[in-house]
């Protein structure tokens, strides 16, 4: 006897849904908007005081929505992220301006470690 | 007769050159997906044949850049009531055929002389009527003129008039309803006309284009397939993000159908052969 439970009608919206509230669940638990990183410069050394700066995705352009700075280790923290992808860059009067590290993320505001530093391209 | 060998390999050509056409018919499929899944132009010259640097970030952006959960929820709505009112609506009209009564055969011939007259000549009066009921810009507006499609009422009637008359007598005698007749009678045997009905209806729905925008006023009523057009007006290239879009407007559409496919093949064909 076939049990209205066992048709593929209900098995694969359930298995959608159930894929769906798991999904949120996660997303409830990792969207504070945190982005930690380092800045160094061409040598690969910690660069303390530079300025970060994020830019927000847009249709096609991104638009700088914040900033923060590194500190003595060269280490920063954005904390009110929003987007789902963004570009960041560093900036120290001695530096100059490193280039642009595209962030992608999988849900806006994801909670995210860089394991790529932001590179000044000159040495102090 | 034929040779076993020779019988084998009439049946080997044969599958070969179905394998050739459907491998032709999925290359478009396969192209999009392709360039969904890349940054990859679709004009590229020369064309990468497999994807380079895969990643799924632009059904992310598509999610993010403009409301798509929004028009995904007024497209499920909209085909919903679409499906919920071809269903009931139909079995009625195709039970109502199945019966005898003066005039039935006019009522046929003009159901199928409607089915000549496309939507786009009758899409005036159909805004009047809709504005008049005061449904613009409502799901109902955007569902109204898929509630009864005519090919489906035609798939009810060849369902209906396969099951054995002497069963609805039988349930007539047992003191049965016209309506109760086709509830628990006619549909739980007609499976296979509801699938078609559903499959039809809701592809119909999801893809529909210039009703909706003829009728909606709130960019947060939009449906999908003004989503897409809206999103190429602003992306204004060909490169991922427009191709993930449409995979995310396809693919319900799609699953849809492979969940039903058994019964709508079975729903097209019933009524083909008699006896």
């Amino acid at each position: 006897m076939n049990h209205w439970w066992s048709s593929r009608w209900f098995i694969v919206p359930g298995l959608m849904l159930l894929v769906i509230v798991g999904w949120w669940l996660y997303v409830g638990q990792h969207d504070n908007g945190l982005i930690e990183g380092r800045v160094v410069d061409a040598a690969g050394q910690p660069v303390a005081g530079a300025t970060i700066r994020i830019f927000d995705r847009g249709f096609v352009t991104h638009q700088e929505r914040g900033q923060t700075e590194s500190d003595a280790q060269g280490r920063f923290r954005i904390t009110d992220n929003t987007s789902h992808s963004v570009q960041l860059e560093a900036e120290t009067a001695a530096l100059g301006r490193s280039e642009r590290l595209e962030v992608r993320l999988w849900f806006a505001a994801q909670d995210a470690r860089l394991e790529q530093p932001l590179r000044f391209k000159t040495k102090p | 007769m034929a040779s076993k060998g020779t019988q084998a390999s009439w049946l080997g050509l044969r599958h070969l050159t179905l394998m050739v056409i459907a491998f032709l018919m999925l290359v478009p499929f396969y192209w999009v997906i392709k360039t969904a899944i890349t940054n990859e132009n679709i004009y590229a010259y020369p064309p990468n044949l497999l994807p380079q640097n895969p990643h799924l970030f632009n059904f992310v952006d598509v999610w993010y850049l403009i409301p798509f959960p929004r028009y995904l929820l007024n497209s499920i709505i909209v085909s919903a009531i679409a499906v919920a009112g071809n269903v009931v609506f139909n079995a009625m009209a195709g039970y109502a055929l199945t019966r005898q009564f003066a005039g039935r055969n006019v009522v046929l011939a003009l159901f199928l002389s409607c089915m000549l007259i496309p939507f786009q000549a009758t899409i005036i009066p159909a805004y009047l009527i809709t504005a008049k009921l005061g449904l613009l810009n409502t799901y109902f507006g955007l569902a109204l003129p898929m509630l009864s499609t005519i090919i489906c009422i035609f798939v009810f009637k060849a369902a209906f008039e396969a099951v054995p008359r002497s069963l609805i007598d039988a349930a007539r005698l047992d003191g049965l309803s016209e309506w109760r007749i086709i509830m628990r009678v006619l549909m739980p045997l007609s499976k296979p006309a509801v699938a078609t009905n559903v499959i039809l209806t809701f592809i119909w729905s999801w893809n529909n284009f210039l009703w909706p925008l003829l009728i909606t006023r709130d960019p947060l009523m939009q449906t999908l397939p003004l989503g897409l057009a809206r999103f190429l007006s602003y992306m204004e290239d060909t490169t991922g993000a427009l191709y993930a879009f449409a995979v995310m407007v396809l693919a319900p559409s799609i699953l849809v159908f492979l969940m039903a496919q058994k019964e709508f093949i079975r729903g097209l064909t019933s009524g083909a052969t008699k006896g």
